[in-house]
């Protein structure tokens, strides 16, 4: 056996190291054009932080020391977790919906879903803009229904920005949903509700903990995108709302600091990197499908 | 959008522009309808005139400019920016010197004139209503400042820049001649009064609209945008009582290939028949003294300068010495 197997562990080991290295260097062009275009800039401007107007922790102290900017970081945390319970309370049903409906339906609600996916960002933020103000549809048919005598603040508020982005982020939660949610077996239900289980208890004993994987992974990803969000924040939400993001383009652009600037962009990148890495170390690579 | 950001702090950081190759000059302003006019008043009749072709970008980002300067990638080569901010980067080195024997400044208005920039068009910041929509419009400062003779929303513009915290002093009862140097203070404290009804408008076109469908019935407007407005059919009332005037600047970035031709650009931008054309055409303000023999009576009494009554004129020296300070201040007000 010894022998037999020795010459086999001896050609295999090179042939996969070979092949390894050589689908490396496939990657090398790729990897050269994220080192130039977007590691290296983004290097000199997180580097900026500790360098400008004068080298040291200055800008980290004001950023962090200044209760309008903690507010401005507290703030983009609960809009974000907002805007994830929410996306996730009507992606869920959504997605089980896709998942059992016959599949020419479901491919007119997919058409519907990506539709919208791929409509330009400012173009829906726009018309949620034209549809939730005081003089807008929602709040003219309300009244013209009698049904409020006031218009409803739907807009430049906490609500318009959990409204615009929820409405963005949904088909990033359903789409990994529908995959988890497609690949367990209806026999498990059946067999559940054969057993006496309730519809509930087989909601919640069976389906939400085998679609756990993907609920998380797709309420980690709406999370980390939304902490990161600019346009509809800025267009729906007042400027008591505001987020991270539109400070750092405000330090970037409009007050020409850049030394706070990256620093913001840094706070930002540590948070969003460690939450990639909860979610690799609770999920995986593997666990990640239908992503 | 992270993702957005990232690439423009990439984009800018490299000095990268997509927009032309050297032979072109680049003309960069703030888009919409006002930079439709510059290109059929100032860029179509220049490249007519000179062979030189006018490549339109924007929107102005001085995020960008430093980028460029700083990378020596300059692609913009002459920039349509904020009267306060040409002067504060001229003196922080990111522009070119205007060469003043091809331009001829003794036409020019002088309040808008420094070594650095001559002013693009002026105009004001005047009391907008949509009279359709209230029983009263607001006349005054005071009275756009005041939410129990006039309640509703009101707008202002969002940004930091000189007119809104002029707009709270007067209304406190500052004198006119005593505005400068700014009391913040009182400003913010003025403005906290009004905080919750004020819906900010971000650019000119949502101005409009916020007027137009009665979200905002009255608020602050730059007046050009008003006379635009009242053409499609809105009824529009303005009070130019104490209008606010600050004046936009062109500017031609430090280490542009193409700075002779953007000289010229700018001598013929700031002609009087370029100016009187972009005057008619946006209803804001010429800036070169010989226009208004170009232009029709009655369109020249609706302009900024046949309102210098009341008119009050930001100090744009104040401003660049302490637009970084009012900034920062400004938009942890707004957020608080």
């Amino acid at each position: 056996m010894t022998l037999l197997t020795e010459p086999d562990n001896r050609t295999a080991a090179p042939r996969a190291r070979s092949v390894r290295s050589r689908n490396f260097a496939l990657t090398v062009p790729a990897l050269v054009l994220l080192v130039v275009f977007f590691i290296l800039p983004v290097v000199s401007l997180l580097l900026r932080s500790v360098m400008e107007p004068e080298p040291g922790l200055d800008n980290y102290r004001a950023l962090l020391g200044s209760t309008t900017y903690l507010k401005i970081f507290l703030n983009t945390f609960s809009v974000s977790a907002l805007v994830t319970i929410v996306t996730l309370a009507i992606g869920f049903p959504v997605a089980w919906a896709l998942a059992i409906m016959p599949s020419r339906w479901a491919s007119i609600v997919f058409a519907v879903l990506l539709l919208s996916m791929w409509t330009n960002l400012l173009t829906r933020t726009y018309a949620w803009m034209v549809l939730l103000q005081r003089t807008g549809v929602i709040n003219k048919t309300l009244m013209g229904l009698g049904l409020i005598s006031e218009p409803l603040p739907l807009v430049n508020n906490l609500v318009g920005v959990t409204i615009g982005m929820t409405y963005i982020m949904l088909p990033f939660i359903i789409l990994p949903l529908y995959g988890v949610i497609r690949k367990i077996d209806p026999a498990i239900l059946q067999a559940a509700a054969l057993c006496g289980a309730t519809r509930r208890q087989a909601l919640t004993r069976i389906l939400i903990p085998l679609a756990a994987p993907g609920m998380v992974s797709g309420a980690l990803m709406v999370f980390v995108m939304s902490l990161g969000y600019f346009v509809t924040p800025a267009l729906l939400g007042g400027t008591a709302n505001m987020m991270l993001a539109e400070l750092i383009a405000q330090f970037v652009q409009s007050l020409v600091n850049w030394g706070m600037g990256g620093a913001a962009a840094l706070v930002l990148l540590i948070v969003t990197l460690t939450l990639y890495a909860v979610q690799l170390r609770l999920f995986g690579t593997a666990r990640m499908e239908g992503r | 959008m992270k993702n957005t950001v990232i690439i423009a702090a990439i984009a800018a950081t490299l000095g990268l522009s997509t927009a032309a190759s050297a032979a072109d000059l680049v003309f960069t302003s703030w888009g919409g309808t006002t930079q439709d006019v510059q290109k059929s008043a100032w860029a179509d009749p220049f490249t007519a005139e000179s062979g030189i072709t006018v490549v339109q970008d924007g929107p102005t980002d001085y995020g960008k400019i430093k980028a460029m300067v700083e990378a020596a990638g300059v692609t913009w080569d002459v920039v349509d920016v904020e009267g306060d901010y040409a002067v504060q980067a001229g003196k922080a080195g990111l522009l070119e010197k205007l060469d003043f024997s091809v331009i001829d400044k003794s036409k020019l208005d002088p309040r808008f004139v420094t070594d650095y920039s001559v002013g693009s068009f002026y105009y004001s910041f005047v009391i907008g209503c949509n009279k359709d929509a209230v029983s009263a419009c607001p006349k005054t400062w005071a009275d756009l400042f005041d939410t129990a003779k006039f309640p509703g929303k009101r707008t202002f513009y969002k940004w930091s820049a000189p007119g809104v915290i002029e707009a709270a002093l007067l209304a406190d009862g500052v004198a006119a001649d005593k505005l400068y140097p700014l009391d913040l203070d009182r400003a913010f404290k003025k403005l906290d009064t009004i905080k919750a009804d004020i819906i900010w408008w971000t650019g000119g076109a949502q101005s409009q609209q916020l007027l137009a469908s009665a979200e905002a019935p009255f608020g602050s407007f730059w007046n050009g945008r008003l006379t635009a407005l009242a053409e499609t059919g809105v009824t529009v009332e303005t009070s130019w009582d104490q209008n606010i005037t600050a004046a936009d600047a062109l500017v031609v970035p430090k280490g542009t290939k193409n700075k002779e031709a953007a000289m010229k650009f700018i001598a013929h931008a700031t002609s009087a028949g370029a100016q009187a054309n972009m005057a008619s055409l946006t209803g804001y303000a010429p800036i070169n003294l010989d226009s208004s023999s170009n232009m029709d009576e009655k369109l020249r009494m609706s302009l900024p300068d046949m309102q210098s009554k009341s008119q009050i004129n930001a100090d744009m020296g104040y401003w660049a010495a302490n637009r970084d300070a009012i900034g920062e201040r400004w938009y942890a007000w707004q957020a608080k």
